[in-house]
């Protein structure tokens, strides 16, 4: 078997696994969505009307072609009717080169749908290459003998290599492959995190601070609550001196030692008042007499800042 | 003090005349997507403000006591670099009372406001034409004391709930009646090249003249997104540290029932917590946009990426509908992603925006 010949032989089952593959992730999607009204890529250039039947049909001719393709590589149907599907699949390849094209250009937002939804990214130059590099190993496989098995185990591994060489270059031009490596590793950034208010308060009643000014606080339901990114705003009323005051929590959102951040504010004008002095000893008395450095004020209030939290703000990490 | 910084200019009187809120002045909830009132979004601002300043030592003077009313982190707002909002665009707005070559007489509120036309001045009324052939009665709304007017214009952006013949019915949100969209027969190729599928469950976004409560559909404000609106593809995942500032398209829309004038920005992506009081009725609390969860009061920094013109701008509400779509904005340039910002009338204007291009690209800074 010479090299040729074995590169030839390795398409037949790689391109039978992408035609299948394509099929069952595009009914999954239509399984999913609960018609096949929903567009599949290229379906999306029809009419609603045809989208339906167009998608249908692709289905149908991509397990008819993947089947073809699986049943024709032995010695059963040689000649003309194996060469008839993998000329279809190259002709296939072909046109979904062109309508990746023309989906590229009209409606740059669409995917290709070639998996289905996994392949929701639009298109681009990889996807077309993919496209492009599978017409090109359907051409390869025409006039094309029957698959045979390699007789040695050399020649195995020989067809194990080019396989696996191709499965890379198509992975390689797959953004379904990036994208599922993305979403097994995936964490959210915090800022984009959905974290329900009772994490947030939970969080806050176990913090030093709110010890320290939970005396001061008139009302178990907190007055106003809101977020900004990575921070989540609760106030609650408050009366200190005989003043009418407002207690202003800011929790940051992470699950492990989130920090808290705290002010008293007079409620009539929102000026800061003093903080009341803390009933614990410090564990180091000799540090509070230390002079902090001077700060210039900074907005404080991105993600970036709050993990490293400055050291002149009330921060409580003790949970 | 404060809230003057918050709405960055001497056009958000709405906004900036109550800048000290009060123990009670703000609801404890269902406050996110409920318009802002000028007193929240002032009074969070502060609350912010006092939260992360640095904390005084007992018994040393407080910082800012000696200028109660200015937030501190409102000093980065006198900071250079700081876009001077009196040199934006001025915007006008009432009902024509008259119009010649020269003048334009406005009508508001029973006041007559009366502004030169420069030979430059241009009229949007469904397609350019010159001032003086807009008709009294027209509603009209200009920048640059009338260099620029648009008279009836509107907008409608929403999911299609009924289409009956050339007119469609369009849910734009929880908190806004539905809008009917009348498609004349010449405007309808156009906007059917753009728009393909004029069917129920799909968006539509079509700006045209306002006549009564229907809207005359002239002009496709962007390219209908292939996906029903209940059959949202899945988002881009994002990975790493969000950044300070996005680039996207930045839109307007209708008052409806904000004041008109005011200085405001529907942003995407609401905390889910509080919810979006537009939100559509069908419930669709996630988006197409992924975008950094925010809260009504959250002051944005947007910069109109064809002009250079930015300011500081208050969230004032969310746009359940513009999350919905992955368009790009191609007024200079192709944005980088969809919507970022769904701007009233008057900041759009002020903004350098054209109303009839539906929107301009944008940076937005979040955090400042």
């Amino acid at each position: 078997m010479t090299m040729l010949n074995a590169i030839r032989e390795v398409q037949i089952p790689l391109l039978a696994a992408m035609l299948l593959g394509g099929c069952a992730a595009k009914v999954l999607q239509m399984i999913r969505a609960g018609s096949a009204r929903e567009h599949i890529g290229p379906t999306a250039l029809f009419p609603m009307h045809l989208r339906r039947p167009v998608a249908i049909v692709l289905c149908l001719v991509e397990a008819g072609l993947g089947l073809g393709l699986v049943l024709t590589a032995g010695p059963f149907g040689q000649n003309d009717p194996a060469d008839g599907i993998r000329l279809g699949a190259c002709l296939l390849f072909v046109v979904a080169t062109c309508a990746l094209i023309e989906v590229r250009q009209s409606l740059p937002d669409v995917g290709c749908g070639c998996f289905g939804d996994f392949s929701t990214s639009p298109v681009s130059s990889r996807t077309l290459a993919r496209s492009v590099l599978l017409a090109i190993a359907s051409l390869t496989t025409v006039n094309l003998g029957p698959v045979t098995w390699p007789r040695t185990t050399a020649g195995a591994l020989g067809l194990l290599a080019i396989l696996s060489t191709e499965v890379l270059l198509i992975g390689v031009l797959s953004p379904e492959v990036g994208e599922g490596l993305i979403r097994l590793g995936y964490s959210e950034p915090c800022e984009l995190r959905n974290v329900p208010a009772s994490r947030s308060l939970a969080v806050l009643h176990r913090s030093k601070h709110w010890r320290r000014y939970a005396g001061l606080i008139t009302s178990e339901v907190p007055e106003d609550v809101w977020r900004e990114l990575c921070w989540r705003f609760i106030v609650y009323p408050a009366r200190y001196q005989d003043r009418e005051t407002e207690v202003v929590f800011a929790v940051f959102l992470q699950h492990r030692r989130p920090v808290v951040h705290v002010a008293l504010v007079d409620s009539s004008t929102g000026a800061p008042l003093e903080r009341p002095a803390s009933k614990q000893r410090s564990r180091w008395p000799g540090l509070a007499a230390l002079p902090r450095p001077a700060r210039s004020l900074s907005p404080a209030f991105n993600a970036a800042q709050a993990r490293s939290a400055p050291a002149d703000l009330p921060v409580s990490t003790d949970l | 003090m404060s809230g003057a910084h918050i709405a960055c200019c001497d056009r958000c009187a709405s906004l900036t005349g109550s800048s000290r809120g009060t123990a009670g002045s703000a609801p404890a909830d269902g406050l996110a997507g409920s318009t802002a009132s000028a007193t929240m979004v002032a009074r969070r601002r502060l609350l912010k403000a006092a939260v992360f300043r640095p904390q005084a030592e007992p018994g040393a003077p407080l910082q800012g006591a000696d200028a109660p009313g200015l937030a501190p982190d409102d000093g980065g707002s006198q900071s250079a670099g700081f876009a001077n909002v009196f040199q934006l665009p001025r915007t006008v707005s009432g009902t024509i009372l008259d119009v010649s070559p020269h003048v334009l007489i406005l009508g508001d509120g029973g006041r007559e406001q009366r502004f030169v036309l420069t030979p430059e001045a241009v009229a949007w009324c469904g397609a350019q034409l010159e001032p003086a052939a807009l008709i009294q009665g027209d509603r009209a709304i200009g920048r640059n004391v009338a260099d620029r007017i648009w008279a009836n214009i509107g907008r409608v952006t929403g999911v299609i709930t009924e289409r009956s013949g050339n007119q469609l019915l369009v849910d734009e949100g929880a908190t806004r009646e539905s809008q009917v969209i009348t498609l004349q027969p010449r405007s309808l190729g156009r906007i059917q090249v753009r728009f393909p599928t004029l069917e129920p469950g799909y968006l539509v976004d079509i700006i045209g003249i306002r006549r009564r409560d229907e809207l005359i559909g002239m002009i496709p404000a962007t390219s209908q997104p292939a996906y029903p609106a209940q059959r949202l593809p899945a988002p881009p995942l994002v990975s790493g540290h969000v950044p300070k500032s996005i680039s996207g398209s930045a839109t307007w829309h209708e008052p409806r029932d904000e004041p008109p004038g005011i200085l405001g920005v529907s942003y995407p992506a609401l905390d889910p917590e509080t919810g979006c009081a537009e939100d559509l009725a069908g419930g669709m609390r996630q988006g197409y946009s992924r975008m950094p969860f925010l809260a009504i009061g959250s002051v944005l920094r947007i910069r109109n990426d064809c002009t250079g013109s930015s300011c500081r701008i208050p969230v004032t509400g969310c746009t359940p509908i513009g999350r919905l779509f992955n368009d790009r904005c191609v007024t200079c340039g192709t944005s980088p992603r969809g919507r970022v910002a769904d701007l009233t009338l008057a900041s759009f204007i002020a903004l350098g925006g054209e109303l009839e291009r539906s929107c301009f690209n944008a940076t937005i800074t979040i955090g400042e």
